[in-house]
């Protein structure tokens, strides 16, 4: 018997459902693990390992990271180490958008002639990830005098060609026609940046703000050489000072991943739209 | 109000491509000049050089008396209306209309008053406050017709405005932009590729091809007195007839025909004849005769295409012969019609420099 084109639609759109939701159990899995080991006292979580079924430390345990103070001199909560990476992300997030929109911009509309060259350029600090230029970066940061400071932990993570790419990709799509009506319409280059470039491009911006607060929120290896005052400790490195083993270290670590769920679930719409849409209204 | 002049203005791009050869044109106070030509012509090139988004190799371009060649678009006091209309996405229509004049720092007053009067002259009261996407292909039209009225400038450039739209609405878009321009009064530039636009709005048209100005004169003119074959090609709808001819001293040598009534022709030349569809006549004494290939019904009028028979190229292509007949003249396929033309009506060029001798 042969199957209708609706039956076998039904059939491959089950199929598509089990494996959407074998796979996104898969890769909830360890964060459901983290939450409900979180519940449980640290005793538990030594000997037994991770557990699958809640307890009833949850309490004791967030209180107790609430009250937490770690580091050598115990100066650091983990209040402060949140606001700490908060301000780190916030900012490198923020500035990466900024700057690569602008960037961006410089390339597509001003037409010079080593344009094309500094996109490459740009591009090629993709090959080149922070991790692989540790070592001269740190000397160039200390000689700034940028240890122990935000600014020393946020500026070299600022070159991230990825905005750079997508917001060329975007403004190349837009029509050359709104630059000329606007030159027409007496704008300048800076007029025409904030009246039309900033308005038509921030939604999509968004993606590039969730991605690269991510970046900046994920950082761990780049804070932990640059900072050895511990006021100045991130909420990752805070995981690693407590232990993943205990309970207020499995308490913490769900605290970190709620600032960036909840801004993903924010800029969802908009990120989906960048990513997916790739035709325009324009 | 201005008149416009183009004293030898040359393009030239910085890959030494040349555009545009020279041009001058003196275009009057509240005239309406169409630029007309093939695609690649570079007729759009010239017009956004008097817009300013183009530079100036060489020459000048005068607004009233003032040289414009360095002037910024916005302070040559022109207006533009885009092909694509370039209506600003993220504003509102009354967004469009007024950031012209806010970029000017004109009164709020002023540009609400400007906004109103536009708006009701072009029938767009009703959007100001809806986003360019929510409008039909008309309205955005009009929307950007309006963005340019507001500016109230001295001068007013069209870039193929019309090519966008449809059929039916073209014609009628075209008729308000005669009746708008002729009731503002500006001096305005209007490009396009459409010969019966450019034939029903100009006051003068200027034939451009390959970055030169063939002729320019009023439409009629160039219908009627075509100065090179290009032109008379381009001009007139049906395209006019043309066929290659030899004059042997006493009359013009076409195949087989013999066509009498041409003196004074160079005899060593190859000549091409021209004949516009309108002024052939059907007649049992006539010169020569086509076969009916296909007859267009128009209502008013037919449209009769035929071969001459005496004429097929070596590649076996047929000489096509187009006659505009009345309605009731409705031959049958195949059907032999003889026809006749007064030598007075035609035109005569020299094949290799396309210039009118007769």
């Amino acid at each position: 018997m042969r199957l209708n084109p609706n039956q076998k639609l039904a059939r491959s759109a089950w199929l598509d459902h089990v494996i959407l939701i074998l796979g996104s159990t898969f890769l909830m899995l360890p964060i459901f693990l983290m939450i409900v080991s979180s519940t449980h006292t640290s005793s538990v979580i030594s000997q037994q390992g991770l557990q699958f079924w809640p307890g009833t430390q949850a309490g004791a345990n967030y209180a107790q990271v609430a009250r937490l103070e770690a580091g050598f001199t115990d100066q650091i909560t983990a209040l402060a180490m949140l606001k700490n990476s908060l301000v780190i992300a916030v900012s490198i997030a923020s500035l990466t958008t900024v700057l690569s929109m602008m960037a961006a911009y410089a390339i597509v509309f001003f037409k010079f002639s080593v344009a094309g060259f500094l996109f490459w350029l740009t591009m090629l600090t993709l090959l080149l990830p922070l991790e692989s230029r540790f070592v001269t970066t740190f000397q160039v940061a200390a000689t700034l005098g940028l240890v122990n400071t935000f600014g020393g932990m946020v500026l070299p993570a600022l070159a991230i060609a990825l905005g750079t790419l997508f917001f060329r990709q975007l403004f190349l799509s837009f029509p050359n026609e709104y630059l000329e009506a606007a030159k027409l319409d007496g704008a300048g280059p800076v007029r025409f940046f904030w009246d039309f470039i900033v308005p038509l491009a921030w939604r999509r911006g968004g993606a590039i703000f969730v991605v690269s607060f991510m970046i900046g929120w994920n950082q761990y290896l780049w804070p932990l050489m640059l900072s050895t005052d511990e006021s100045r400790y991130t909420v990752l490195r805070g995981i690693r000072l407590i232990g993943l083993e205990s309970a207020s270290g499995m308490a913490l670590g769900v605290l970190t991943i709620l600032p960036p769920l909840i801004l993903v679930i924010l800029f969802q719409r908009y990120f989906f739209q960048a990513l997916v849409d790739t035709k325009d209204s324009f | 109000m201005a008149q416009v002049e183009l004293k030898q203005v040359r393009k030239t791009y910085p890959n030494g491509a040349e555009a545009i050869f020279g041009v001058d044109m003196q275009i009057d106070d509240g005239e309406l000049i169409v630029f007309v030509g093939p695609s690649g012509c570079g007729k759009s090139t010239l017009l956004r050089m008097v817009a300013g988004l183009e530079s100036v190799t060489s020459g000048d371009i005068l607004i009233g008396d003032r040289v414009i060649n360095d002037v910024s678009p916005s302070e040559r006091d022109v207006a533009m209306v885009f092909q694509n209309y370039a209506l600003y996405p993220h504003m509102s229509v009354r967004g469009n209309m007024s950031y012209g004049l806010k970029n000017r720092k004109m009164d709020k007053a002023e540009i609400e008053r400007r906004i109103t009067d536009a708006a009701k002259m072009l029938k767009i009261d009703k959007f100001l406050d809806r986003q360019p996407n929510q409008l039909s292909g008309g309205q955005r039209q009009r929307v950007a017709m309006g963005r340019a009225i507001v500016r109230n400038p001295q001068v007013f450039l069209f870039d193929e405005p019309l090519s966008n739209l449809d059929a039916k609405l073209r014609v009628q878009m075209r008729i308000e932009i005669k009746k708008l321009q002729r009731r503002m009064n500006v001096t305005s530039i209007y490009v396009t590729h459409d010969q019966t636009e450019a034939m029903t709005l100009a006051d003068r048209l200027a034939v451009i091809n390959e970055g030169r100005v063939e002729q320019m004169g009023a439409p009629m003119e160039l219908y009627s007195n075509p100065r090179t074959l290009f032109v008379a090609s381009f001009i007139g709808s049906p395209a006019i007839n043309l066929i290659p001819a030899k004059f042997d001293g006493t009359s013009l040598i076409a195949g087989d025909m013999a066509l009498a009534g041409f003196s004074d022709l160079p005899t060593d030349k190859d000549l091409v004849l021209g004949v516009r569809p309108d002024v052939l006549t059907v007649s049992d004494e006539g010169q020569f005769s086509i076969n009916v290939d296909l007859v267009e019904q128009h209502g008013g009028e037919n449209l009769i295409y035929g071969s001459l028979p005496s004429m097929v190229s070596d590649a076996g292509d047929v000489q096509e012969i187009c006659l505009k007949a009345s309605q009731s003249l409705l031959p049958g396929l195949d059907e032999k019609m003889t026809l006749a033309f007064n030598p007075e009506d035609a035109f005569v060029f020299e094949k290799d420099t396309g210039a009118r001798l007769k």
